[in-house]
């Protein structure tokens, strides 16, 4: 192996109380591609946010080729010779491939101006040296995601970066994809390149990388050739503890009265052949990593995503949507995500986004009740512990998790079938949380089915009756309150039963 | 001044936590809005007391016939800047209305009556056909589809006019722009019948929080049931409906339909609603802050008229008067840093990123 050319020592960091290293030790080789894995949570992006320069450590140093650096931003550590690809682009869609390898002030000049013509030749050279099959000229909105990430490496590589960050760049692509995103990565190993790769893909992991370190709960607790790793013990050393036995039968529980009842959805790239029931007063969770598919699912279902085709069935009648008007008509209601954006209109108060689905059949031109929707405002409040002081508060004014009530209130008005939460408690304090969750119960118990999805394990554990794991788009797993362990769920969730499986 | 306008005034009393951006947002088109109403009265007084011919009613019935048009104007675009859009064709639809009035009243036997609400229901469906549906149902971007529309009409207007001014001497039409009922003259009633119609809808229909949700985010509001589409037909509908009326009152106020008049409206109307708090960005505003910001606009012009102030010098006041409102309530709110002055001071410190501990999502 040459030579050690990021070094990081004894990094700490914390947030606020929150320690997210403590003292991780980080080698990356030139000529090598390295992988950090770890549960979410483990601290691999805030490792990463240091050596790129986004973050400065508390305790701890980085060195670069030996000397020690401190960066104050993520520009400074581009100069210096650290890129970073993540899964968001930061490239110009309307402008060309050259344009975007060479953005901004590092275009070839004349006298006179940019020199398009050797912009052009060197943005091709860069094309040629990860061996894609692009043309410079190419406008980046028309590409493939996977084509677009490689245009990031080639800037990465024509600033002669001699350390490339690779954070979950898999995670919105294709298999196919991924093997021409390989592909180029290995091209760069052979150019003494440094590269860090970060997946939670078990697959991925053994297919490229030439070594592995583990992150837990901030520590370092595993490092080495891949070679030395088995699936198993990386996975045991990711969360800790000893895998089971792993059946492969649990899926496919038949229903006898489902309220909510899916068969084959698709949805082209995002969701495939998703069977799904739910039964009255039953919470069903969907677990899985991000861009697994799970947002998408629930969109698909309330008919925010017009491809979406496949059979649904509400209470035993067609329920197929392909505008979200028509979902709320056969009894959906939909929590999405981005409480602050979708969920909300912040502009707007408690009462007025309250009482926006309720009001959503009533002839435009009418005057609502005043006192009928005090009635329901103030009942809303009282059933759902809303902390205001008055119905007309702007509701930017509310904490998180308040606003999210709001949220829940809203659908609760419509009397929904079937409700489907999307991260419930995302950006919700703890106090809240339990508050949320004891509603759910409650509705729960009055025979609405729920269908959640959520990134935090133990939520779902918590929550759910039964837990539906996503892998890729497809649910990969059914399993019982009791099946679901943390374990098991993760091992789902990084495809771990496709190396089983023979896949 | 409404309930909306006391909430935001509560807001910004105690700026904490989370939405600050917007509650900012609230208090900014809050503090312009009052802004305006100060100098509408500072200006009226000083008028009435410098000029002794101001405060004549010959002249104060001469202020609320020039300001209707106007305001008949800005209240629609107001409707259609809640939402987020805008209307440029506005000007152009009403000089096609007002001609398609005179088509109506010189050439053809229609009665009064029926020729003007022949007239009002042609700006409300060229409006709902024109823009409301290539935007609203089909979604394309408001500032192509209502340039082209601008465009368009203007271009109709000559067509149907062969650029000739033709007059319009009927005893009716004139009595609707001079003549007086309970003291005040009629364009005064029509634009406070029309402004209590618009806030009735703003405030008290569901079609008014309809304006506001899409405005405010069009993607929640159609999360929620709203129909967008709907509502930005309607819009741009109630629009074109307002700008036939200020067509008809113009026609009555000089008396002939003419191809010339309208085009510079819609930026005295544009102004009008800025002064007036709404926002460029949608969802925040109303038409209560556009009565003052037209009022404010009309006392200007016709004050300086009277003073003998020249023409152009009255359109470079304008001008002036609407950056430095909306320059000092962004340095209010936001500090020179606000308007990228602040680099002139200290250099920016590098950006921190915000802590993120868990990882991948």
């Amino acid at each position: 192996m040459s030579e050690v050319l990021v070094q990081a020592s004894g990094v700490h960091k914390s947030y606020g109380g929150v320690r997210a290293l403590r003292g991780v030790d980080f080698e990356l080789y030139a000529g090598e591609i390295h992988a950090l894995v770890g549960e979410n949570g483990s601290g691999k992006s805030t490792l990463l946010r240091i050596l790129s320069g986004q973050l400065a450590p508390d305790a701890g140093t980085v060195a670069l080729g030996g000397e020690p650096v401190r960066f104050g931003d993520a520009a400074a550590a581009m100069q210096a010779g650290i890129a970073t690809v993540t899964q968001e682009t930061t490239l110009v869609p309307h402008l060309s491939v050259a344009e975007n390898i060479f953005l901004g002030p590092r275009k070839p000049r004349h006298w006179y101006g940019i020199d398009w013509r050797s912009t052009r030749a060197r943005a091709k050279e860069m094309i040629e040296r990860l061996q894609l099959a692009i043309d410079p000229d190419d406008r980046v909105e028309a590409l493939r995601p996977d084509q677009q990430q490689m245009v990031e490496i080639a800037r990465a590589l024509s600033m002669e970066a001699r350390v490339l960050i690779l954070d979950e760049p898999t995670s919105a692509l294709t298999d196919d994809e991924v093997a021409a995103l390989f592909a180029a990565v290995r091209t760069l190993r052979q150019h003494n390149v440094a590269v860090a790769f970060v997946s939670h893909r078990m697959n991925e992991v053994f297919d490229l990388v030439d070594r592995v370190t583990v992150l837990r709960d901030g520590s370092r607790v595993g490092t080495g050739p891949i070679s030395e790793f088995t699936r198993d013990s990386l996975v045991s050393l990711m969360i800790g503890r000893e895998l089971g036995t792993l059946e492969l039968s649990e899926h496919g529980q038949v229903s006898r009265n489902p309220v909510l009842r899916v068969r084959a959805l698709n949805v082209p790239g995002r969701v495939h052949d998703v069977d799904l029931e739910v039964e009255k007063g039953e919470i069903v969770g969907i677990a899985g990593l991000v861009g697994a598919g799970r947002s998408s699912l629930l969109e698909a279902l309330f008919g925010a995503v017009p491809r979406a085709t496949g059979s649904v069935e509400i209470d035993g009648r067609p329920a197929l949507s392909r505008d979200t008007r028509t979902a709320m008509r056969h009894g959906l209601g939909y929590v999405p995500a981005e409480r602050k954006t979708l969920g909300l209109v912040q502009d707007m108060t408690l009462r007025e986004n309250l009482l926006m689905a309720e009001g959503s059949r009533t002839w435009r031109l009418r005057r609502p009740s005043r006192a009928r929707e005090n009635k329901v405002v103030a009942d809303a409040i009282a059933r759902l512990g809303i902390v205001t002081d008055s119905m007309d508060s702007p509701v930017a004014r509310l904490s998180g998790g308040n606003q999210q009530k709001v949220v829940l209130a809203k659908w609760l008005a419509i009397q929904p079938k079937v409700l489907l939460l999307d991260e419930p408690t995302r950006g919700v304090d703890v106090g809240s949380k339990a508050e949320i969750y004891k509603l759910l119960d409650q509705i729960k118990e009055g025979g609405v089915g729920i269908l959640v999805s959520s990134s935090e394990t133990p939520e779902l554990r918590l929550l759910c009756d039964r837990i539906l794991v996503m892998y890729r788009g497809r649910i990969v797993a059914s399993l019982s309150r009791e099946e679901a362990t943390e374990a098991r769920i993760a091992q789902y969730a990084i495809g771990h039963h496709e190396a089983r499986n023979g896949h | 001044m409404d309930t909306d306008l006391a909430e935001r005034s509560e807001t910004a009393k105690r700026p904490r936590g989370s939405g600050g951006a917007t509650r900012m947002r609230q208090a900014a088109m809050r503090q312009r809005f009052l802004a305006v109403l100060v100098l509408f009265v500072a200006i009226f007084i000083y008028f009435s007391l410098t000029q002794s011919r101001f405060f004549t009613s010959a002249d104060l019935d001469a202020l609320m016939t020039s300001a209707a048009v106007l305001w008949m104007v800005a209240i629609g675009l107001t409707f259609v800047m809640l939402t987020g859009g805008f209307d440029l064709s506005l000007g152009s639809l009403l000089a096609l209305c007002g001609i398609a009035l005179g088509k109506l009243m010189a050439g053809s036997g229609v009665p009064f009556a029926y020729a003007i609400a022949i007239t009002l229901a042609f700006g409300l469906a060229v409006g709902a056909v024109g823009n409301g549906f290539l935007i609203g149902k089909l979604g394309l971007p408001f500032l192509v589809v209502t340039l082209g529309t601008l465009t368009l009409y203007g271009g109709l207007v000559d067509l149907w006019s062969k650029s000739y001014t033709t007059q319009l001497l009927s005893p009716a039409l004139t009595a609707l722009a001079f003549n007086h009922a309970a003291g005040l003259p009629i364009p005064a009633w029509i634009m406070l019948g029309v402004f209590l119609a618009a806030l009735y809808l703003q405030r008290s229909t569901y079609f008014g929080r309809d304006v506001y949700a899409v405005g405010g985010s069009a993607d929640a509001a159609r999360l929620s049931g709203v129909r967008v589409g709907r509502t930005l037909l309607a819009v741009y509908a109630l629009a074109g409906l307002l700008a036939a009326l200020a067509g008809v009152i113009q026609d009555a106020r000089i008396g002939a339909a003419s191809p010339l008049v309208g085009a510079q409206v819609i930026f005295g109307a544009a102004a009008a609603v800025l002064l007036g708090g709404t926002s460029f960005a949608g969802g925040i505003g109303g038409v209560g802050g556009t009565a003052i910001g037209v009022a404010f606009l009309a006392t200007l012009q016709q004050g300086l008229s009277i003073s003998g102030v020249q023409d152009y010098w009255q359109q470079i006041i304008t001008g002036v008067i609407l950056i430095v409102v909306v320059l000092l309530d962004r340095i209010q709110h936001g500090g020179l840093e606000s308007i990228g002055l602040g680099r002139l001071r200290v250099r920016r410190a590098p950006a921190e990123s915000p802590p993120v501990v868990t990882d991948g999502s």
